[in-house]
């Protein structure tokens, strides 16, 4: 479409950039058919294409954030379902990724909204302070129902109410240091153990240490690594974003020069979609736009992985398993067969849900942001996973699993759990608890 | 006498005169039709028989041009020559309504007829791609052209076909034609009460096997199709068409499915085509008698319903033209209009109009079912537009139509 | 942005009362029903046909019937003209609305209402995407069969405004072959049932006349539409063609033949080489021309069809001729072609054609076609439904350059006009809009546009549904 920019506003790299991508869409519609807040707000500035206008215009401008399009930004998901169905191959993602920046440095939010971003900026990347955050949860928990009574504090109330109730118990997965395989060594890979998902359960990446290492994997856990950066990545704090990014560079290629790396195994598929972009979101940066593209190279889901480790095919088993696929793996890194693939050939019987393009709501911090949307498309994913009659649901990320546990009784494991089970790890703890 | 221009020229020129002294004109074909509609007082009749003859046809693209006086029979004879038809199946309605003219293409259009293959295959409405007419003001207007997907402008083709006569006087129409079935095969299942025949065809026209017709004849009807011919009980009848092959295979698995309703048995080629024929033209009601005959249009599942309900007050008899989303209805004595079209809108909604009864019975009940007031009010509007002397039969179909 | 087609000039009466019908708006419907704020209203401005844009007044989302009346009673009290909006993906401008307008839309209005079986009919809400329905119904063996490429995101609602039509039409009919019924709100807010689960109407077929009618005779609230079962099996089959005219010859062949496929769909090399890209469909890329074929039926059915098919492409050259061999290839096959537009986008701008000429004229037509095109210096891609000579010429240039953006524009009148010539019409789905309505009087004649504004006057005396569309603006009947 036709955009009005001048050459001095083009002069800045991210307007130039978004410039490109806004002279890609043809304003056809398509996207908003798949974008889960406009299927549930029947609303265009909830869709992308209203999106896409109104930063268009914001842009064009040159003109701070206001209150409207904040409010339309903030309701994105960044579930990225418009780029997976966009024909014209428009990449809302870092045309959002500037909207969110933008927004950052020139619209002040109100008080409450400011401390609760703050809050979880400054938390929830930091395993110690997140696991003593749970621990306060538990107490606070009693509040919910005041707190979801007050418009500014519901995020407080969804906060404490996604908190598990029980605070897992301590693993050394994520301890570092490298792990010979138990099978004749066929590589070496590292592995991200991120921020939340060892507080929250650490269970997953203990069931992929033992399958690779039965798998004849070494696997490193660098010293020095963190979160990936995407908590605050998606808040538009564009600085804390790239400190986080710089610094697993870091690690990563120290361990890359000392022994080398097959891969950089992520086992939370959000975080797959962020590190795989660390090329992208550090091209402006000469020191590190070369080491971070080569990281961005290496990153791998874990199923995507295993898929070339060519697993043996087992026995058909008698369960039935629903298969939900996460929005940063299908849209973010357009893995969609490989982890039903690998379920299969460990012979579970693979069910799609219907509508498995639409978001659960989850989308990071967004449960906790807008948990009215949130519930809502929480209640449909359920819904649908439901119909399918599954016995126990998997999926490769760790912020569907705890929406989706908050919406169902069916066990939900991450797809590397139900893996490492089927060939000779222990029987998951969420499946001998029924 | 009738007026019977042989110009579109000297039609607008009538038109016109008609406009200015207030004349009212009774728009006719072939007048297969006579006591049709709501009587019309004082009305001069208009033919366009005076306009005759094929103006355009291109089999290879599946169009046909025709002067609106056009016999039926010529085109039909034209269109056979290429093994073409009318899709939508004309019906020969002279022998329900003993008349004995010459139908028009016109005609056809004018009353927007439709046959067994209505559901799939549209009514005369869907396969009218272009018309040229005279309004009531005597101008010439185009509407509509010669190509298949045509959005250019309000669609007056769709308004003009099925507007009886009172809306325009048509003088040129194009339409479309499909290539002749190269084969057909009936199956019949024997013996089903109405109530199993709907869902026996139900179940039949949800199966992917591309059911072109489905009937059902109950007892009383049954044996005046061909030539009694049909098995033993009541037949429900459903008809396949296509390459030979296909129908073949098509037919083994209607039959297989069709079995756990009734014995099935089959009709080929030569009776299929006559009994559809006969179902076409409503053939059993074809008795020489003024006994007065509904064409009921209602969604197809609460038919048999209906019948059973207004069985309990009145004497009635029907059979079912499902494809056609019809029912043919015969009273014995009196029409029963009100209890009729109280019945349609108590069961869902439809529409009942009274094709043929004697003068005194059409002079009391209104023809076509009466709309909503809003409904009625828009189409009176509509009317006003195009005939504002309002010269064309005015109350023929209802109110100020 | 494009200033040659001109808008009707605002009224100032709506403009000065812009607060109080904005105020009076909010007390008829719910907070978040009304959208007025002024970076609000920019998303709205226009719709798939890009090159014009224009602010409504305010934009209205009502969740019922009952508000939908509400509203349209307010805007006939005081003459507000309304814009009704479906998913905005008119390539005609036909949703772009005007500054004293507004845009009532119907996207939360997507509720599935009933599907009935026995009947085979579903009745929605307008604001109900096209393959909702469609996807609703295949699980029980059903679809609903116009099927627009937009047919993701386009709404049944604009689908009856445009009376639009897709790929599979030429064997099961555009939307108007397919719509039963529609409850309508009129312009004075009266709500009527036009139609229902019969077929044919009781007296005038204003169903008939309400299909295609671009918004401007009434709001459609619901529709209730016919399911088809769906074939045993259906199987796309890629001809591939060296030149556009061998192609073009092998449609009327076809056709002429009497075997009438589902569906023909015609791409050029350009066309092919943008939906390869994206949809990696494995359409040949050595050819100059590639057509779609579709039959269905059983085996045996499929079989027969595509022999005398493939009889009839020999004939004419054919170079590649390519079965799909699966579920997914066809799916893949399909995807290319439905998302053709969309994916142009990623090489050019682009104004999308939609005249229909009669089958004979195909090849001549697209001949004349390049040669219009070569002499504004633009470059074409051709993708459409060749079935029914539905011709969809893609003309390609670049939006940020007034100068080629007005070439663009007079390219296309000049194609349209040729289509109008060799005995077609000005367009087989997209719509007049605003996109082709200064060109109407090159179709129809005055008395026959007078015709059909006299009978628009009789759903809407005062002229406030979507005003600025359909009919030229000099010549109308004075209100
Ligand atoms: C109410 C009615 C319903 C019918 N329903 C069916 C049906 O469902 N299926 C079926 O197969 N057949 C049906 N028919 C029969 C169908 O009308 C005839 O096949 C056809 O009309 C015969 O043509 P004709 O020239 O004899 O017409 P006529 O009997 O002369 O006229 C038929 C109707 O068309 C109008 N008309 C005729 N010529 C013109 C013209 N040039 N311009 C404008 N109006 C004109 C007349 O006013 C009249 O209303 C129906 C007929 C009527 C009257
Ligand atoms: C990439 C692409 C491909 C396309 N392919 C096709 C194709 O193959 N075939 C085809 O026919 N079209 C096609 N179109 C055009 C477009 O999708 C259709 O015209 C579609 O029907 C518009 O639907 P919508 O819901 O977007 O309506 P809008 O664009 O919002 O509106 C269309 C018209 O209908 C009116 N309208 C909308 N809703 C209502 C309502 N509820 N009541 C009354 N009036 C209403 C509007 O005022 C407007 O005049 C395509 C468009 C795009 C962008
Ligand atoms: S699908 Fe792509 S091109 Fe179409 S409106 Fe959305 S972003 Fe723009
Ligand atoms: S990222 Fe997801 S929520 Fe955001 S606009 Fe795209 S589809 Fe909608």
């Amino acid at each position: 479409m036709q955009t009005n920019f001048t050459l001095e506003q083009l002069a800045d790299p991210h307007v130039a950039e978004s410039e490109k991508i806004l002279r890609r869409c043809v304003h056809c519609g398509f996207c908003t058919a798949t974008c889960p807040t406009y299927v549930t707000l029947g609303n265009e500035l909830d869709s992308p294409r209203g999106r896409i206008y109104l930063i268009k215009d914001m842009l064009e401008n040159g003109r701070p954030a206001d209150e409207e399009v904040v409010t339309h930004i903030d309701r994105c998901l960044s579930c990225l379902a418009c780029v997976t169905t966009c024909p014209s191959g428009v990449d809302y993602m870092h045309l959002v990724d500037h909207a969110r920046i933008h927004i950052e440095k020139t619209y002040r939010r109100p008080l409450m909204d400011r401390l609760i971003r703050g809050l979880l900026a400054a938390v929830l990347p930091y395993p110690a302070r997140f696991r003593a955050a749970v621990v306060f949860a538990k107490l606070g928990r009693p509040f919910v129902p005041i707190l979801k009574r007050v418009p500014a504090l519901k995020p407080l109330g969804a906060m404490l109410d996604l908190a598990p109730a029980s605070i897992a118990r301590p693993s050394d997965a994520a301890t570092p240091g490298t792990r010979a395989p138990q099978a004749e060594r066929r590589g070496r890979v590292a592995i991200l153990s991120g921020c939340a998902q060892p507080v929250l359960d650490p269970g997953i990446n203990e069931a992929t240490l033992r399958l690779l290492s039965r798998l004849g994997i070494e696997v490193v856990v660098p010293e020095g690594e963190g979160c990936c950066g995407a908590l605050v990545h998606h808040m538009g704090r564009e600085e804390p974003a790239l400190d986080f990014a710089r610094r697993n560079v870091d690690v990563w290629i120290r361990e890359i020069d000392n022994g080398g790396l097959d891969a950089i195994i992520i086992t939370a598929s959000g975080c797959g979609t962020t590190i795989k972009d660390y090329g992208h979101m550090l091209r402006l940066d000469p020191a590190y736009a070369e080491k971070a593209a080569k990281v961005s190279a290496l990153a791998k889901d874990i199923t995507e992985y295993l898929s070339v480790l060519d697993l043996p095919k087992l026995e058909p088993k008698r369960l039935n398993v629903a298969y939900h696929s996460a929005c940063s793996m299908q849209h973010g890194q357009k893995i969609t067969l490989a982890p039903k693939n690998l379920l299969k050939v460990a012979g579970f019987t693979v069910r799609d849900p219907a509508e498995g393009h639409l978001c659960c709501g989850s989308a990071g911090t967004y449960n906790i942001l807008q948990p009215e949307i949130s519930g809502q498309l929480k209640a449909r994913k359920v819904r649908n996973i439901e119909a399918t009659k599954p016995d126990v649901i998997a999926t490769g990320n760790i912020g569907c699993i705890t929406q989706i546990a908050t919406g169902t009784a069916i066990p939900i494991l991450h797809t590397v759990e139900l893996l490492d089970w089927a060939y000779g790890g222990p029987q998951p703890q969420k499946l001998s608890a029924r | 006498m009738t007026l019977i221009p042989h110009t579109e020229t000297d039609a607008a020129y009538v038109i016109r005169n008609a406009a200015a002294q207030g004349t009212r004109l009774s728009l006719c074909g072939g007048n297969s039709r006579v006591g049709f509609g709501n009587p019309v007082e004082g009305a001069e009749a208009m033919s366009s028989r005076g306009l005759s003859g094929i103006v355009d046809y291109e089999p290879a693209e599946m169009v046909m041009t025709a002067r609106a006086g056009t016999p039926v029979a010529e085109i039909e004879a034209a269109l056979a020559a290429n093994r073409q038809m009318m899709a939508f199946e004309p019906m020969d309605h002279r022998g329900i309504m003993g008349t004995s003219g010459e139908p028009t293409i016109g005609g056809v259009f004018a009353a927007n007829v439709s046959g067994p293959r209505r559901f799939v295959a549209g009514a005369a409405r869907d396969s009218l791609l272009g018309i040229r007419f005279v309004n009531g003001q005597g101008q010439v207007i185009r509407a509509g052209g010669r190509v298949m997907k045509n959005v250019t402008g309000l669609d007056l083709v769709k308004l003009l076909a099925g507007s009886h006569g009172t809306l325009g006087f048509l003088t040129e129409v194009t339409f479309r034609v499909l290539p002749v079935p190269q084969s057909i095969e009936t199956i019949v299942i024997s013996g089903l009460d109405d109530a199993a025949a709907a869902r026996a065809m139900a179940s039949a026209l949800s199966l992917p096997v591309e059911v072109s017709g489905a009937a059902h004849l109950p007892q009383t009807v049954k044996g005046r199709f061909v030539g009694g011919a049909l098995p033993e009980g009541e037949a429900t009848v459903l008809r396949l068409e296509g390459l030979a092959a296909s129908v073949a295979v098509r037919a083994e698995k209607l039959a297989a499915v069709m079995k756990a309703f009734g014995p099935v048995s089959r009709l080929g080629q030569d009776k299929s085509v006559t009994l559809w024929r006969e179902i076409r033209d409503v053939h059993p009601y074809a008795d020489g008698t003024q006994k007065p005959l509904w064409r009921v249009s209602v969604a197809p599942s609460i038919g048999h319903q209906l019948v059973a309900a207004l069985r309990l007050e009145a004497g009635v008899d029907a059979f079912y033209d499902w494809q056609g989303g019809l029912i043919w209805m015969r009273m014995e004595a009196d029409p029963e209009a009100e209890l009729l079209r109280r019945y349609i809108k108590a069961l869902g909604g439809g529409h009942a109009t009274l094709m043929r009864a004697s003068e005194q019975v059409r002079a009391v009940t209104p023809a076509f079912e009466p709309q909503p007031d809003a409904v009625a009010a828009l189409s009176a509007r509509v009317k006003q537009k195009l005939d504002p002397a309002g010269i064309f039969s005015p109350g023929k179909m209802a109110g100020a139509l | 942005m494009s200033e040659a087609i001109e808008f009707l000039p605002p009224r100032p009466a709506v403009l000065s009362r812009r607060t109080a019908i904005i105020a009076d708006l909010t007390d008829l419907l719910p907070a978040e029903c009304v959208i007025h704020e002024a970076r609000e209203l920019v998303p709205f401005e226009t719709d798939a046909f890009i090159s014009y844009r224009r602010l409504p007044l305010a934009v209205v989302l009502p969740k019922t019937t009952a508000q939908v009346a509400a509203v349209m009673k307010y805007c006939h009290r005081y003459g507000v003209p309304v814009v009704p909006r479906g998913a905005g993906t008119s390539l005609s401008g036909g949703a772009i609305p005007q500054e004293d307008a507004i845009v009532l839309g119907l996207s939360k209005m997507s509720r599935i209402l009933e599907v009935d079986y026995a009947n085979r009919t579903a009745t929605v809400q307008a604001g109900v995407t096209n393959l909702n329905i469609s996807e609703a119904v295949g699980v029980d063996g059903f679809f609903y069969a116009p099927d627009p490429s937009s047919q993701l995101a386009c709404t049944i609602g604009g689908n009856i405004g445009m009376n639009s039509g897709g790929a599979h039409c030429l064997k099961y009919g555009v939307t108007t072959n397919n719509l039963l019924g529609v409850k309508m709100v009129l312009v004075d807010g009266t709500v009527v049932d036009l139609g229902g689960k019969h077929l044919d109407s009781a007296g005038y077929d204003l169903l008939g006349l309400v299909c295609g009618s671009e918004g401007q005779l009434g709001i459609v609230t619901e529709a209730t539409v016919r399911l088809i079962a769906k074939p045993e099996g259906a199987r796309p089959v890629l001809f591939g063609f060296e030149t556009s005219e061998e192609a073009g010859a092998c449609v009327t062949d076809i056709i002429g033949s009497g075997v009438i496929p589902v569906a023909i769909e015609f791409m050029d090399k350009p066309a092919i080489e943008i939906c390869e890209a994206f949809a990696h469909a494995g359409y040949p890329l050595d050819v100059g021309a590639l057509l779609i074929v579709e039959v269905e039926g059983s085996e045996a059915e499929m079989e027969a069809t595509l022999a005398s098919v493939v009889e009839i492409a020999r004939r004419h050259g054919v170079k590649t001729v390519r079965e799909s061999q699966s579920a997914a290839e066809a799916a893949l096959i399909w995807k290319g072609r439905k998302s053709a537009f969309g994916a142009t986008g990623r090489i050019a701008d682009y104004i999308c054609m939609d005249g229909t000429v009669p089958l004979g004229k195909l090849s001549y037509v697209l001949k004349k076609t390049s040669e219009i095109t070569d002499s504004f210096g633009l470059r074409v891609a051709n993708v459409f439904h060749a079935g029914d000579g539905n011709m969809h010429p893609l003309i390609l240039f670049n939006a940020n350059d007034p100068e080629d953006a007005a070439k663009a524009e007079a390219a296309g009148n000049e194609i349209l006009k040729l289509c109008v010539d060799a005995g077609g019409c000005l367009t087989g789905e997209h719509g007049v809009g605003i996109e082709k309505r200064d060109l109407m009087r090159h179709q129809y004649s005055d008395a026959d546009l007078a015709q059909q504004m006299a009978v628009r006057s009789a759903f809407d005396e005062g002229w406030i549904l979507n005003p600025s569309k359909v009919f030229p603006l000099d010549g109308r009947p004075a209100a």
